[in-house]
C-alpha cells in the first residue's frame, strides 16, 4: 500500500494524541459530564457554552500569551546563539564551566526563582510589564537553548567558519552570514521550546502579574477552576482555543526546518 | 587557569554585589502620612467567575460608599500564601486581605497584621467561633463577614428509590450508605485529600465524636478514623475519595455516581442550576441520636496588614463597610455563606430555608485554629496523612494515628 | 565529533584561530554571562543561606533567621519520608526518561521519513506540551479514574481494571505515564532535529554496502546523534527531577506519599509545614544531584572534544 506509512501515522497520532480528543470532548459537554457512569464517547448533546464563555472572556489573554512568548523567542535567541557559537566553536577559557553553570542553575526549583525574581523586579518595577515576563521566562530557556545549540553547532564543520575568517570576514560577520543560516534547523527547534515553555508557564505569571494590566492564558483559565467550583467545560474549551493560535505557529515553524545541515556548503 | 579564576571572582563579586542590592527592599508606600488614603489594593482568592463576580459587587458597594478606590488582585488559592510571603518580604503587602481561617493565623504569627479595634471594628455579635478564628494571641486581627460549613446533601430521588431516609447518625448513615451502592455507583462522597481539604472533611467527624486535635491519637479519634475508614472498605464510598478534592466530589454527586456527599454551602447555587437534580441538606451525622455535629469553620477572614498609617486607615474603613449587616447579607446569599452574626444569620434562614441545616450548624462549629492557633498546619498535615495511611490500607488505624501524633507533637 | 567522517581534515592555520578566538568568545558569550549572573546568581545564593537558618514565616516580614548551620539538612535525613521521596523520586526519573526518550526517538525516526502528512503529524505530536497543565492534568485524573475512567473502561475490557490514583502501588506509574505523554514532544523534536542534521548521502553509501534498516540505524544514526542524544538526556534528566505541577495536579503527592517526589516535598515542607529552611535544604540536595550528573556528562563531553581535536 503506497500510503501504509501515512495510515500508521495518522493511527500513532490518534492514540497518541486520544487525552487531546478527551479534552475536546470535555469542551463540548457540560461539566463534569463525562464522569457519568457512561461518558459520552461523542459529544451528541454537545453545548458550546464553553467556547462562548472562553472567547469572551479570554481573548485578550491570549494576545498576552503570543506576544510574552514570541518576546522570549527573541530575546533567548539573540543571547543563546553568540553564546553557544562560542562555546562550540571558538576557543573559550572555562567554556566547560559555563556549560557545567548553565546546566546547574536550570535545577533551582520554580518557586525559589519567582519569589527572587518578585524581590528583583519589585525593586526594578517591573512587575505587571511585558518585558519583565518576557526577561522571567528567558531564565527557564535561555539555558536550555544554549546547551541545545551548542550540541548542534558543535557538529558544524570548521572549515565553515575558517573558510570565512580566511576571506577577512570578522567573527560577528562569520557568525551572521555562515553560522545562524546554517544552524536555521537547530535554531527553529531552540526557538520552538523557547514559546511553548514561556506560552505554558504558569508560575512566573501569576507571581509576576498582579491582573490590574494583563494576565497570561495559564492563569486567566483560572476563571474557570475555583476554590469552590470548577467549570471544566469552560477550562477545556479556553485550553481548545488557546491551542489553537500555538499549534499554527508550531505547524508553520516546522516547515521551516530545512533537512541536511551542511548540504552544499562544503564540497566533500 | 588563571583567566579562569579571574572570571569566577569576578562574577562572585558582581553576584554579591547584586545580592546586596536586590535585597534592600523598597520603603513601604504611604509611610508617615495620617490622611486616609483614596486608594488600596486588595487580595483575595475568589478566582472563579461566579465568587469572583459575586465579591466584585461587594467591592463596588463598598468603594462607593467610603469613596476609596479598590485595586483588587486575585490569586488562585494555593498561590495565596507565597503571593503574601512575597509581599511580606517585599514589604509590598496588600492593604486588605482575604484570606482563610489557617493561613490567617500564619500571617498573623509574622507580625504583619494590626488588631482591628484600631479601626473601631467590634466583635460584638458574632458568633463565637468566628471571633476566635481571627484571634491570634489574644487580639482580633480578622473578621469574616460570612462563613461556610459542611453538610450531608444528599440526591431525593435515589433515596426515595431505595426507600431510604435522609441519615442522622453514624449507624444510619453506613445503613443508607450501604443500600445506596452498587454497581458503579457510591452511596457517599467526600474529599480524602493529603491536604487541609482532607482534614477538612474529615474534623466533622473526628469532631463530634469528641477527639482533640491535640491528642491525635485518643480512642475517640481511632473510632472516628475506624468509622470513615470502614465507609470506604466495605463499598460505601469510593476508593476514589483520597484523589478527590471536593469540586470533584460535587461533580460525583452531579453525575449520579455518589448518592449522598459531604460538602459546603457554596455549591448550592451549582445544585440549583442542575434542574434535572432534586437535592436535600441535612446536618452532618452524629455518633449518637440525640447529639449536635461540630464542623470546623470556614469562610475568608478579612485582615489589615501594617502598611502605613494612610492606607491602613483606608483599608479599616472598607472593612468596616465590608461587615455591615447589608453587605454581609448579599455576599451570603451571593456566595452561598452563612452571616457571620448571630442575628443576621437567624434572619437569613428565615428568608432563604435551604441554607438552614448550615446555620444550625454554624452555631456549634469549632475554628480549627482555636486552640492549636499557628501549629495547626502541622497537625492538620499528620492527622490527613493519618487520613490517607488508613484509606489506603498502609496502617491500621491505631498505628497511623500514633504516627501522626508524634509527628505532630514534637 | 564533525560529520566530515569520510573526508579528510583540512589543514588549520593555528596562529590566527588563536589570537582572535579568545576576546570574541568573550564577547559571544557576555550577554549570557550577565544573564546568569544577575537572575540566578541571587536565588542560588538566597536558596544555600536559607537552608542554612530557620527561616519561619515570620523571617519573611521581619527579615530575621537564626543561622543553624547543618541542622536543617540533619532533619530531612533524619525524616523518614526522606527515603520515600528518594525512592520515588529514582523511579519517577528512570520511568519518565527511559520512555520518553525510547518513545520519542522510535516517533523521530518515523516520522523522519518522507511521507504524505508526516510533517503536519509530528507538529501534531508536539500539542501536549501546549497545554496548561491544569488541563492535562485533569484531563488525565478522569482518564484514570478507577470507576468511570476511559483507561479502566478499555481495561475492562479485559477484565482488568486498574486502582490507578487510590492504591499506593499504582499511583507512582500512573503520574509517570503523565509525565512521559507530556515529555514526548520534547524528545521528538529535538531527535528529529538531530536526525535531519545526518547527510542522506549517508544512508545512501550504507544502502548500497547492503545494509538492512537496523543496521543503518546502528551504525550510521545512533553514533551521529551522540551530541544531541547527550543533551537531551541530560537536560530530560534535569526537568523530570523538577517535574512539580504534573504530580501536585494529578496525586498532589499522595496517597499516603506514594508520589512524593524531593521536588514536591521540598515545595510540601516549605509551604505545607512552613519549614522553609528544610525545603530549601532538599533542593540544594537536588542541585548536587545535579551537579553529579553534570559532571558525568561533562566528561563524556571532553572526551568527545578530544575524540574531535585529535
Amino acid at each position: 500500500m503506497r500510503h501504509a506509512r501515512t495510515v500508521a501515522g495518522v493511527l500513532i497520532v490518534a492514540v497518541l494524541l486520544f487525552p487531546l480528543y478527551w479534552m475536546v470532548n470535555a469542551s463540548l459537554q457540560p461539566s463534569g459530564a463525562l464522569l457519568k457512569p457512561s461518558p459520552d464517547w461523542f459529544p451528541v448533546a454537545g453545548t458550546l457554552d464553553g467556547y462562548r464563555k472562553a472567547l469572551s472572556t479570554q481573548g485578550g489573554h491570549l494576545l498576552s500569551s503570543v506576544l510574552i512568548a514570541l518576546g522570549t523567542v527573541v530575546v533567548s535567541l539573540a543571547i543563546a546563539a553568540p553564546a553557544s557559537y562560542a562555546l562550540a566553536q571558538l576557543k573559550v577559557r572555562g567554556g566547560t564551566s559555563i556549560v557545567f553553570a548553565l546546566l546547574i542553575v536550570q535545577m533551582i526549583p520554580g518557586i525559589v526563582m519567582a519569589n527572587s525574581l518578585y524581590t528583583v523586579f519589585g525593586n526594578l518595577g517591573l512587575i505587571d510589564s511585558y518585558l519583565g515576563l518576557v526577561l522571567a521566562d528567558s531564565t527557564a530557556t535561555i539555558p536550555f537553548a544554549v546547551l541545545l545549540l551548542r550540541a548542534f553547532m558543535v557538529s558544524i564543520p570548521r572549515e565553515l567558519s575558517e573558510a570565512s575568517r580566511v576571506d577577512g570576514a570578522g567573527h560577528w560577520r562569520t557568525f551572521f552570514s555562515i553560522i545562524v543560516p546554517v544552524s536555521r534547523n537547530a535554531m527553529v527547534t531552540a526557538g520552538l521550546f523557547s514559546f511553548l515553555f514561556a506560552w505554558a508557564d504558569f508560575l512566573f505569571a501569576v507571581t509576576l502579574t498582579t491582573g490590574q494590566a494583563f494576565q497570561p492564558i495559564t492563569v486567566g483559565i483560572y476563571r474557570f477552576v475555583g476554590n469552590q467550583s470548577a467549570d471544566w467545560n469552560g477550562v477545556m474549551a479556553t485550553a481548545v482555543l488557546a491551542s489553537v493560535p500555538a499549534a499554527v505557529l508550531l505547524v508553520i515553524a516546522q516547515r521551516f526546518v530545512v533537512a541536511g545541515l551542511t548540504s552544499g556548503a562544503v564540497k566533500d | 587557569m588563571s583567566a579562569t579564576k579571574r572570571g569566577w571572582t569576578l562574577s562572585m563579586t558582581a553576584l554579591t554585589a547584586l545580592a546586596l542590592t536586590a535585597c534592600a527592599p523598597t520603603p513601604a508606600p504611604g509611610g508617615g502620612s495620617d490622611a486616609v488614603a483614596t486608594t488600596i489594593t486588595e487580595l483575595d482568592y475568589y478566582a472563579d467567575e461566579q465568587g469572583s463576580a459575586a465579591w466584585q459587587k461587594i467591592l463596588d458597594a463598598c468603594s462607593k460608599q467610603t469613596g476609596i478606590t479598590i485595586e483588587r488582585q486575585t490569586v488562585p488559592t494555593a498561590q495565596m500564601l507565597p503571593k503574601v510571603l512575597q509581599g511580606a518580604s517585599s514589604k509590598t503587602l496588600p492593604h486588605l486581605l482575604f484570606t482563610d481561617n489557617p493561613t490567617l493565623q500564619q500571617v498573623a504569627a509574622t507580625g504583619a497584621l494590626t488588631p482591628l479595634t484600631d479601626y473601631g471594628i467590634a466583635t460584638d455579635g458574632y458568633y463565637e467561633s468566628i471571633i476566635k478564628a481571627g484571634t491570634y494571641q489574644d487580639k482580633v486581627y480578622g473578621l469574616a463577614p460570612g462563613v461556610n460549613g459542611l453538610a450531608l446533601m444528599y440526591n431525593k430521588d435515589l433515596l426515595t428509590a431505595a426507600g431510604v431516609q435522609p441519615p442522622t447518625t453514624w449507624d444510619e448513615l453506613k445503613a443508607a450508605a450501604t443500600k445506596l451502592s452498587g454497581s458503579g455507583k457510591y452511596g457517599l462522597a467526600f474529599s480524602a485529600l493529603p491536604s487541609e481539604e482532607g482534614t477538612w472533611q474529615f474534623l466533622p467527624f473526628f469532631w463530634s465524636n469528641g477527639a482533640d486535635l491535640a491528642q491525635l491519637d485518643s480512642a475517640k479519634s481511632a473510632e472516628a478514623l475506624k468509622y470513615v475508614t470502614d465507609l470506604v472498605n466495605s463499598g460505601a464510598a469510593s476508593k476514589s475519595v483520597v484523589n478527590w478534592s471536593q469540586n470533584d466530589v460535587a461533580d460525583q454527586f452531579v453525575a449520579g455516581n455518589a448518592a449522598m456527599m459531604v460538602n459546603g454551602s457554596w455549591n448550592l447555587a451549582r445544585l440549583d442550576a442542575e434542574k434535572a437534580l432534586k437535592y436535600g441538606v441535612v446536618p452532618i451525622p452524629v455518633p449518637k441520636a440525640g447529639g449536635k455535629p461540630t464542623v470546623a469553620l470556614g469562610g475568608e477572614v478579612g485582615a489589615i496588614p501594617a502598611t502605613g498609617g494612610g492606607t491602613q486607615q483606608a483599608a479599616g474603613k472598607v472593612l468596616s463597610c465590608i461587615l455591615t449587616e447589608p453587605t454581609m447579607v448579599e455576599w451570603s446569599k451571593a456566595h452561598a455563606y452563612v452571616p457571620s452574626k448571630v442575628d443576621v444569620a437567624k434572619k437569613f434562614g428565615e428568608q432563604i430555608p435551604a441554607m438552614q441545616a448550615f446555620i444550625d450548624e454554624v452555631g456549634t462549629a469549632r475554628s480549627r485554629t482555636a486552640e492549636l492557633g499557628e501549629k495547626y498546619p502541622k497537625v492538620s498535615a499528620a492527622l490527613a496523612a493519618a487520613l490517607q495511611s488508613t484509606l489506603t490500607g498502609q496502617q491500621p488505624a491505631e498505628q497511623a494515628l500514633a504516627q501522626a501524633q508524634q509527628a505532630s507533637g514534637s | 565529533m564533525t560529520l566530515t567522517a569520510t573526508g579528510v581534515r583540512a589543514e588549520r592555520p593555528t596562529t590566527t584561530r588563536r589570537r582572535g578566538g579568545g576576546y570574541a568568545g568573550y564577547a559571544f558569550l557576555a550577554p549570557v554571562l550577565l544573564y546568569v549572573v544577575v537572575f540566578f546568581g541571587y536565588p542560588l545564593v538566597a536558596n544555600l543561606v536559607m537552608s542554612a537558618q530557620d527561616y519561619t514565616v515570620r523571617s519573611f516580614y521581619t527579615g530575621e533567621a537564626p543561622f543553624v548551620g547543618f541542622a536543617n539538612y540533619a532533619a530531612v535525613l533524619a525524616n523518614p519520608l526522606f527515603t520515600t521521596a528518594v525512592l520515588n523520586t529514582v523511579l519517577f526519573t528512570v520511568g519518565s526518561i527511559a520512555f520518553q526518550f525510547g518513545i520519542g526517538l522510535a516517533l523521530a525516526v518515523f516520522f523522519s521519513g518522507r511521507f504524505l502528512g508526516s510533517a503536519t503529524l509530528r507538529s501534531l505530536l508536539l500539542l501536549p506540551w501546549l497545554l496548561p497543565l491544569v488541563v492535562s492534568g485533569a484531563v488525565w485524573r478522569w482518564m484514570f479514574d478507577q470507576d468511570h475512567g476511559v483507561l479502566n473502561a478499555v481495561l475492562r475490557l479485559v477484565d482488568a481494571p486498574v486502582p490507578w490514583l487510590t492504591s499506593t502501588e499504582w499511583a507512582l506509574p500512573a503520574v509517570v505515564i503523565t509525565n512521559i505523554w507530556i515529555g514526548i514532544p520534547f524528545n521528538l523534536v529535538v531527535l528529529h532535529g538531530g536526525l535531519k542534521a545526518i547527510p542522506p548521502t549517508l544512508y545512501e553509501a550504507a544502502e548500497l554496502d547492503g545494509a538492512s534498516g537496523w543496521q543503518r540505524f546502528r551504525f550510521v544514526t545512533w553514533p551521529l546523534l551522540r551530541p544531541v542524544t547527550g543533551i537531551v538526556l541530560m537536560l530530560g534528566l534535569v526537568y523530570t527531577i523538577k517535574v512539580f505541577d504534573v504530580i501536585m495536579v494529578v496525586t498532589g503527592g499522595g496517597p499516603a506519599n506514594a508520589t512524593q517526589t524531593l521536588t514536591t516535598w521540598s515545595y510540601a515542607l516549605s509551604f505545607r509545614d512552613f519549614a522553609f529552611g528544610q525545603g530549601a535544604a532538599v533542593g540544594n540536595l537536588l542541585i548536587l544531584v545535579a551537579t553529579a550528573f553534570g559532571l558525568l556528562y561533562l566528561r563524556s563531553l571532553r572526551a568527545t572534544l578530544a575524540e574531535a581535536a585529535s
